[in-house]
């Protein structure tokens, strides 16, 4: 037992220090980009403003107001202040709006969409990866070129394809939105019919991608395990195929499980371009606006929500693989 | 084992079906923050005597709208600009008059003002330092309480106030605005050292172009923000009282929703006589034009208020029951005028004949063909002033006195004649003329995204390679571009040489205004200038015409003032038009609503292409009809 303290204290140790290091970065980048975020936004309220006395005012007014005519390092610790207990502070991009709200409106669009499209499309490309490699022949000669077609397209080209066949041209789902373009939402049938409808093609859209890619990733890893000197041993030793199977299986899982953590860690950015081209209510394209605008206390909110899956998802993943894989607390405790 | 095999990977593929099936509901949570929204929503329309399902919006009662909201809705308040709610809140020369009421519409197709919630036109007095109008006796705010000549004064006092963008913007013109009885309102001209009105074209305009709002909402208000002018702004104002049409009705990440008030004091014979068609209005957020595009195809936008290129495609090649204002090019009526700006203080631009060469030598053809789509007037059919191509503003100034100093561009000879006369040669070979022994060398911008300026850009950096001179393009995020152009505080940094910017559509104070925008040096120093002359052009003389004309009423007069301005903007080319743009773009989708606003449709006044919400186009929602009643 002593081996996994030692392997998990370990880990956790890291976790901590990257999440420091990525709070700083999240904190300071987007504070290094061009363009004042304040100016424009008193751009916006001064137009049409012909004298600059009162131009100066709105500006000192909102300056003081999001706090960004303090030096960056007292910035900083008022933000470490203001997050520790959980306040965000304004979005300067969708003003008098507030981060938290601003997140909270949209991100459970994201989760709801992305989760279960990259747990389903990793379901999915693993079993027909397994499927695969056992069967060979015909399958496997249709299943391989098409999934290294399909994971190689850009996620916007999926997009943009089921888009045209199925939405514009065979009209079987609607073109934009998280629900219907005449409905208000409810808790009718009708209601969740209608985000189910609309939920199709952005999540197929990405479930046929991932499909792809895990597909080639799990095959690769079985052929090579079937081969494996182990799995010819233990035939000579008799044991039965569904055993055997299940080294294999949990062999060739490994590689795929840091795939999938990976996935959901960075399944912020990866909504984006499904958000985007179906119009579909989420994080993703807040990101876009946040960062075209220079909105800095909405980026670094984001980031930080991306920041804290990713490492969630890989110390997760670090904690499992202990467990799954003896080698690794083998390595720690020596 | 292949058996179990088998079994394993059916297993989970039915496993992830159905996880798919259940995932899907899974989103619905995202909805329910809403749900408090749709109840009061909800509650709000029942009061007004509703009966229809109040969970979807039945297609034949609701108008579709796109291209004017984007992003979410974050507040109601329409003392306030940053509410990014559109379809609310707008005001201006063609202010939105669909919840909060100016007391005159402006008509970008006449010029005519004509009264909403005043009653009759308005008057000067005989000294030109007064304007008064009365007020419909009918006119009412959705509490039921009158509209009265103190509501307007107290609006105008707490612009002031709070130093709002209206009240600052209005400050330098308007003494005051006062309640002579409680249906009689005076606005006072601010007045210059002989006692006259500083600027009584602006004055006028304040009437059309500001909302009235509500005197005991807005003490409400200071109460709950406590006379701090932060807290005012930033209020959402949820509860706010309006005299418009129409209200909210929901909000979300993904749409915005506004309901017909049935009690609207506008069914009086002293208006419009009837509720406006549709009970809804609706404007789903997309995320970019081709989305907004699709929808339109779709059927699922009525009214389309955006950017579609090549829109003739939709009724020519796709049979759409889709149409514009006008049947062919350039589909709609040119209002504003997008324009390349000069920075006089690159070292060469300060020189005409460069500047002049540049904008002789740009193929204007090509970017109205591919930038717009041919949805601009061309610079045949409407030759360059400042005037847009509406007739009203074509008939302001004598075209046959500026036709010689006009151009329709690709003159790429007579530039390189212009360059070479001057003595701006190519001295050591290298293919680039030189000024003051360096290369003629520029960077052309405008902000990235904006396709069709982009590629208007990229024309005019085309244009300087003909002449040797030689110019690159960079396109900056528009957070960035705005800051820097419209500081005119400082001279513009290294990269904004030739740059694009937007000039005044249509509007009480034009041409006027644009004359202004486009020549004035009184914007120069303004640490944040919206209002043109970004390149620092600097002539007195054009200087002293611009601030003549709001005083002058001589129409001979003002006729020879404004071809003075024209001769002058067209010589020394301190900007140059690359386009005409509509005020709104105005596409119509007719397969559920019918009678939209069309050239020759024989509205008098004739209903403008403005989507029915702006200035005098909302006549327009008076005149819809439903195809299948």
């Amino acid at each position: 037992m002593k081996g996994y303290a030692i392997y998990f204290s370990n880990k956790l140790l890291w976790f901590l220090v990257t999440l420091v290091a990525a709070f700083l970065l999240n904190f300071f980048l987007p504070r290094l980009m061009p363009g004042d975020p304040v100016a424009s936004i008193v751009a916006r309220l001064a137009q049409g403003m012909t004298n600059t006395s009162g131009v100066q005012a709105i500006y000192e007014q909102y300056t003081k107001l999001f706090g960004t005519n303090l030096p960056l390092h007292e910035q900083f610790f008022l933000y470490v202040r203001n997050v520790l207990r959980g306040d965000f502070g304004y979005s300067f991009s969708q003003y008098p709006r507030t981060v938290a709200d601003v997140i909270g409106a949209s991100v459970w669009w994201t989760v709801a969409l992305q989760l279960p499209a990259i747990i389903i499309g990793w379901i999915i490309g693993n079993t027909l990866g397994v499927f695969a490699a056992y069967r060979r022949g015909g399958f496997d000669k249709v299943l391989m070129p098409a999934s290294i077609f399909v994971s190689n397209l850009p996620a916007f080209g999926m997009a943009v394809i089921l888009l045209v066949i199925f939405a514009v041209q065979l009209r079987w789902f609607p073109t934009s939105g998280g629900y219907g373009f005449d409905m208000i939402p409810n808790l009718s049938w009708d209601f969740i019919w209608s985000v189910i409808v609309h939920y199709q093609l952005p999540f197929w859209s990405i479930v046929l991608i991932t499909i792809g890619g895990q597909a080639i990733g799990m095959r690769s890893m079985s052929i090579y395990e079937l081969n494996a000197d182990y799995v010819k041993y233990s035939r000579f030793m008799g044991i039965k195929d569904r055993q055997i199977v299940g080294y294999v299986f949990r062999n060739a899982m490994l590689p795929q499980i840091t795939g999938l953590a990976l996935a959901v860690g960075t399944m912020v950015g990866g909504a984006l371009v499904a958000e985007i081209i179906f119009s579909y209510p989420g994080l993703g394209s807040t990101i876009l606006t946040a960062v075209l605008g220079g909105d800095y206390p909405l980026i670094s909110a984001t980031t930080l929500i991306v920041t804290i899956m990713v490492l969630i998802a890989n110390f997760t993943i670090e904690i499992i693989y202990g467990f799954l894989d003896p080698r690794i607390k083998a390595a720690q405790s020596d | 084992m292949r058996n179990k095999f088998l079994m394993l990977a059916g297993l989970l593929v039915v496993f992830s079906m159905l996880f798919t099936a259940c995932a899907a509901p899974a989103a619905a949570p995202a909805a329910a923050p809403a749900a408090d929204a749709t109840t009061e929503a909800t509650a709000e329309a029942a009061a007004d005597a509703t009966t229809s399902d109040p969970n979807s919006l039945p297609r034949n009662e609701t108008l579709y709208y796109n291209g004017q909201q984007w992003g979410a809705v974050v507040g109601w308040n329409p003392y306030s600009s940053s509410n990014n709610n559109a379809m609310a809140i707008a005001q201006g020369d063609n202010a939105r008059v669909v919840m909060f009421e100016t007391p005159y519409l402006y008509n970008m197709l006449d010029g005519q003002v004509y009264p909403l919630l005043a009653d009759g036109d308005y008057t000067w007095n005989d000294a030109g330092t007064e304007l008064t109008f009365k007020l419909k006796s009918a006119a009412m705010w959705s509490d039921g309480t009158p509209v009265t000549a103190e509501d307007v004064a107290y609006t105008w006092a707490t612009h002031v106030k709070y130093n709002t963008p209206t009240g600052a913007s209005n400050i330098d013109y308007i003494e005051d605005i006062v309640a002579v009885d409680p249906q009689t309102v005076m606005v006072k001209a601010k007045l210059d050292d002989a006692g006259k009105a500083v600027n009584p074209l602006l004055v006028a305009a304040y009437v059309s172009s500001n909302y009235v709002i509500q005197k005991a909402w807005t003490e409400t208000l200071e109460a709950r923000a406590g006379d701090d002018a932060t807290a005012f702004l930033a209020d959402p104002a949820e509860d706010v009282v309006y005299s418009g049409p129409y209200g909210k009705y929901f909000t979300d990440d993904s749409k915005a929703v506004y309901v017909r008030n049935d009690g609207y004091w506008g069914q009086d014979p002293s208006m419009w006589g009837k509720l406006p068609a549709p009970k809804y209005l609706a404007h789903v957020i997309f995320k970019d034009n081709a989305a907004g595009t699709t929808a339109l195809q779709a059927g699922e936008v009525d009214v389309s208020q955006q950017f579609n290129s090549n829109v003739q495609d939709l009724w020519l090649k796709d049979n759409l029951p889709i149409s514009t204002y006008l049947p062919e090019a350039p589909y709609g009526i040119g209002a504003s005028l997008p324009t390349a700006f000069f920075n006089l203080a690159s070292p060469g631009l300060d020189q005409v004949a460069v500047r002049k060469a540049i904008a002789i030598a740009v193929d204007y053809p090509t970017i109205i063909a591919n930038a717009m789509t041919n949805q601009s007037a061309t610079f045949t059919q409407v030759p360059r002033s400042l005037m847009n191509p509406t007739e009203g503003e074509q008939a302001t100034f004598d075209h046959a006195a500026v036709a010689d100093l006009q151009w329709a561009g690709n003159d790429v000879e007579g530039a390189k004649k212009l360059l070479d006369d001057a003595g701006i040669v190519d001295t050591d070979g290298d293919g680039w003329r030189e000024y003051d022994g360096k290369n003629l060398s520029y960077v052309a911008t405008c902000p990235n995204g904006w396709s069709d300026w982009q590629a208007a850009i990229e024309v005019v950096a085309a244009a300087g390679k003909e002449i040797g001179i030689d110019i690159t393009t960079n396109f900056p995020e528009w957070s960035v571009y705005q800051t820097v152009v419209t500081k005119s505080d400082t001279p513009l940094p290294e990269g904004y040489d030739i740059f694009m910017m937007g000039s005044n559509g249509a509007g009480p104070t034009q041409p006027w205004g644009r004359a202004r925008q486009l020549m004035s040096s009184e914007f120069i120093g303004m640490p944040s200038n919206w209002n043109g002359n970004f390149g620092g052009y600097n002539n007195p003389d054009a200087d002293a015409v611009i601030q003549a004309i709001p005083a002058e009423t001589d129409p001979a007069k003002l006729n020879e003032m404004y071809t003075e301005l024209v001769k002058t903007y067209l010589t020394d080319v301190p900007s140059f038009t690359l386009m005409y743009r509509p005020q709104s773009f105005h596409t119509v989708n007719e397969s559920v609503w019918t009678s939209f606003p069309h050239e020759g449709d024989g509205t008098n006044p004739p209903v403008p292409p403005l989507d029915l919400t702006d200035g005098w186009s909302i006549a327009g929602l008076y005149n819809l009809t439903l195809v299948n009643p």
